[in-house]
């Protein structure tokens, strides 16, 4: 059986990296007392994998840990378990049982959904810029992979985006839903640094959050841990 | 606002999860419900701080009690000190991100010299006068605690009061003493006075040292009546019945030592007359064993940590390691919990639990070897032979180690060139062991880490009244070492001089340090204990322009009848137990562990302290 785990990463923790994460995570489910699994081996650890590693520095709403377990529990069982251990910047807010065949979560990832908060500077010239912006057929960006820079036309992995702007708090409210897969995967940065270079401007102050992680089912998008 | 500004550095800064908090079972009192507020101050990063044991169980403590909290501070390390500066963010807390000037009480543990400069750092940047005569009510009662609390003198200006010796009932004495005088709303002079009656503890600005013409101290009286003229350490007499944490902060990022850390004994018998917590942390007290498994049993089940280490000045000196190793293992087998033990004493009964730690992991093995040669040894009590080093690596190469970690110092007192010769005879003895062992036994790779550090004379011990090496000196004989240690095998470390150096000046300093100290922060210097930050010119500097002279505190022997800027605290030892056991070093005798036999150190004239020995 596995445990499809959906927690929070809390404003107050989004510097943590993905290692410093995962050792979280491995602890606290080791303080669970939930029937986990082990790797065999000279070091054995916990079999869990994230769906997404998260960037340092970005928060998430929803994020999904899919851990093996190798006994029988419920999932309201799993769920207080792991809010009893988690801190509170971590909390869970859903779990999921399902058995070992069930597909890998990150296998079925197709996008994810950000929050973008814009304020200040030029703002209100993204905003308004938007429309004009998700019209073309082809918007070329500048990709950089640890190996290589490519162009890449990043329109057709844009699948949302909105904003609202608010004049009296000179604040965009961006809705970004991107593509998340294998090849054709769009950093909210790369989406932020080709609008504000389509609308030539500045990138004004700004702060991402993800919010959903979504995988999909006959062309309807819907949350990852309910695939 | 100071919230969101702190969150805006951490965008601007190396490793922000230094500064985050909010870790499981980080402590979240409502300060509104504490009568007393006190922040907690390791002068060094958070990954060196949370690894300090001590620290986490005051931590523990304070927040036990009912009417008063505690939150940790750590010192930023310099990108985000310089930022904070610049952007007028006063140094926090991590618990609550609340400015540290706002508390009651901010304690500060002196666990190392080289980390003074830090501490000046930590009250600028949280906007506290760095003199204890300039701050008000609207400042914290600034006390300072740890080893470095024996030699309090360089820090006398800027610490309020010292707390010496065991923290966990004195910690509480201060703050009931701070409570009261706050309700009574007595005045900060009558509160420190009030401190001072306490066992323990030490407040500087409450007596008066006067200097002879040569620069030794001449009197140190107290200015007033009712401060006591000595100030006696504390003292927890039964480790069973004092607080240790059942449940610890498990931090996010990775710590210097990142595991359950469970004290087995306090204090260490076996007089090696450099060694200064050997003296200081006197008589040895051991927990029991149902006590460590019961708080193992806790920790483990709290904290999901995946190791658990056994610590003290000498694990292997615990009674009944042996038994207790096997059943640590034996109990979280199951929960895959490994056990280490630090700082293993080569000398002790533990090849049976070596063998079954080793079912977990290889780890390298360390031997404080401390002198090349078996006179040198005897001189500085180091009852080690070299017998015990050959056929305890022996043992271990057959049963599958192939790392091992030799310590050493030089630049004891009468050391000879020949006792740095013994220094590469042993490595040699070491690898020869090694391919001694036959191949198909032995594990691949021998790896011997030797490494030599310079002597550090410490207050408190029989080689306080010794000289240090001048640097000259120090350079010399490294230079014989790196010739000497050219070996297949072995790699050979050392450390600067010019920080030893330094080391020896505040480990044995006076009050006049104190301005060649602040002169050095003033000039930049801070975490003087890492090298890439450590400025050995601009100390130099700083004590051309106080007029203080390193040499004198450093390289200076002194005389028996010599009054020691510190001989006003009574550590449990004796200064005459001290002169004896410094006669005996210079004539070469090793003086017993006095589990064999009592030495008259000085701890019996207190009730309970050697009980049962």
């Amino acid at each position: 059986m596995r445990m499809l785990l959906q927690f929070k990463k809390g404003d107050i923790v989004r510097h943590l990296g993905l290692l410093d994460l995962q050792r979280t995570m491995q602890r606290a489910l080791r303080r669970s007392g939930l029937p986990v699994a082990y790797s065999k081996g000279f070091n054995p650890h916990i079999v869990m994998s994230f769906a997404s590693a998260l960037s340092s520095g970005i928060p998430g709403d929803a994020e999904l840990l899919d851990v093996s377990l190798c006994g029988e529990v419920t999932e309201e069982q799993c769920l207080s378990a792991m809010n009893r251990v988690l801190p509170p910047a971590l909390c869970a807010s859903r779990v999921r049982l399902v058995d070992d065949h069930f597909p890998k979560v990150s296998a079925s990832l197709r996008t994810a959904q950000y929050r973008i908060t814009l304020k200040g500077g030029e703002t209100k010239r993204i905003a308004e810029r938007l429309s004009a912006f998700l019209a073309e057929e082809e918007i070329m960006a500048l990709r950089k992979t640890k190996k290589n820079e490519t162009m890449v036309n990043i329109r057709p992995m844009i699948h949302e985006l909105t904003a609202e702007y608010d004049s009296q708090t000179d604040t965009a409210i961006m809705i970004a839903r991107v593509s998340f897969i294998e090849q054709a995967t769009l950093k909210p940065d790369l989406l932020l640094d080709a609008l504000c270079a389509y609308a030539g401007v500045q990138l004004p102050k700004y702060e991402i959050r993800r919010t959903h992680l979504l995988g999909e089912v006959n062309g309807q998008s819907i949350p990852l841990i309910d695939m | 606002m100071l919230k969101e500004k702190i969150d805006s550095l951490l965008d601007r800064v190396q490793k922000p999860a230094r500064y985050m908090g909010g870790e499981m079972n980080a402590a979240l009192k409502d300060p509104k419900s504490v009568a007393i507020r006190y922040a907690f101050a390791f002068p060094d990063v958070y990954e060196v701080g949370m690894s300090h044991l001590g620290s986490r169980i005051l931590y523990d403590i304070i927040n036990k009690h009912e009417d008063a909290l505690c939150e940790r501070v750590f010192m930023p390390w310099v990108d985000m000190a310089d930022l904070m500066r610049k952007e007028n963010v006063p140094l926090f807390t991590l618990e609550t991100r609340s400015p540290v000037r706002g508390f009651d009480m901010l304690g500060i543990t002196l666990q190392y010299e080289m980390s003074y400069t830090n501490i000046l750092e930590i009250l600028d940047l949280s906007g506290i006068p760095l003199h204890s005569e300039d701050r008000t009510w609207d400042d914290p009662i600034v006390i300072a605690g740890g080893p470095c609390a024996f030699n309090p003198e360089p820090l006398h200006h800027f610490i309020d009061a010292f707390s010496i010796g065991d923290g966990e009932i004195s910690t509480l004495e201060t703050i009931e003493v701070l409570k009261q005088c706050k309700a009574e709303g007595v005045s900060r002079q009558e509160c420190l006075r009030r401190l001072s009656r306490l066992r323990g503890v030490y407040v500087p600005s409450l007596y008066e040292a006067t200097y002879h013409e040569d620069g030794t101290l001449k009197t140190f009286e107290p200015i007033e009546e009712g401060v006591p003229r000595t100030v006696v350490k504390n003292m927890i007499a039964d480790l069973d019945t004092a607080e240790y944490p059942e449940s610890v902060i498990v931090p996010f990022m990775e710590i210097v030592h990142d595991r359950i850390n469970i004290e087995v004994l306090r204090g260490c018998t076996r007089g090696c007359r450099f060694c200064q917590a050997g003296m200081i942390y006197r008589p040895v007290r051991e927990r029991s064993m149902q006590r460590i498994l019961e708080l193992a049993g806790k920790l483990v089940d709290g904290t999901g940590y995946e190791e658990i280490t056994l610590s003290s000045l000498s694990t292997g000196d615990y009674s009944c390691l042996p038994q207790l190793a096997h059943e640590l293992m034996e109990r979280f087998a199951e929960k895959r919990v490994s056990l280490s033990l630090p700082s293993l004493r080569l000398d002790s009964d533990l090849k049976k639990t070596l063998e079954e730690t080793q079912k977990v992991r290889k780890s390298s093995l360390t031997y404080a070897m401390e002198a090349g040669t078996q006179r040198l040894r005897d001189v500085i009590n180091k009852g080690i032979t070299e017998e015990n080093l050959t056929s305890s690596v022996s043992d271990a190469f057959a049963s599958g180690w192939s790392s091992v970690k030799l310590y050493f110092m030089f630049g004891l007192p009468t050391e000879t060139y020949e006792d740095l010769d013994g220094i590469a005879d042993l490595a040699n003895k070491v690898v020869r062991k090694y391919f001694e062992t036959p191949k198909h036994i032995r594990a691949k790779g021998l790896r011997v880490n030797c490494s030599a550090s310079c002597f550090v004379p410490k207050a408190f011990t029989p080689f306080q009244w010794e000289a240090q090496d001048t640097i000259e000196q120090f350079e010399e004989k490294q230079k014989h070492l790196c010739r000497i240690m050219h070996i297949k095998g072995v790699e050979f470390n050392w450390h600067e001089p010019q920080v030893s150096f330094l080391e020896a000046v505040f480990a044995r300093g006076d009050r006049k340090t104190a301005d060649a100290l602040e002169a050095a922060w003033k000039l930049g210097c801070r975490f003087d204990g890492w090298t890439d930050q450590f400025k050995f010119d601009k100390w130099m500097e700083a004590f051309e322009q106080t007029g203080v002279d390193p040499k004198f505190y450093a390289n200076r022997r002194r005389e028996k009848d010599e009054l020691l800027p510190w001989s006003f605290i009574d550590a449990g030892v004796t200064q005459s137990f001290l002169w004896r056991e410094r006669e005996r070093a210079v004539s070469g005798q090793p003086t017993p562990d006095c589990r064999k036999g009592c030495q008259g150190c000085g701890l019996k004239r207190f009730e309970g302290a050697c009980e049962g020995r």
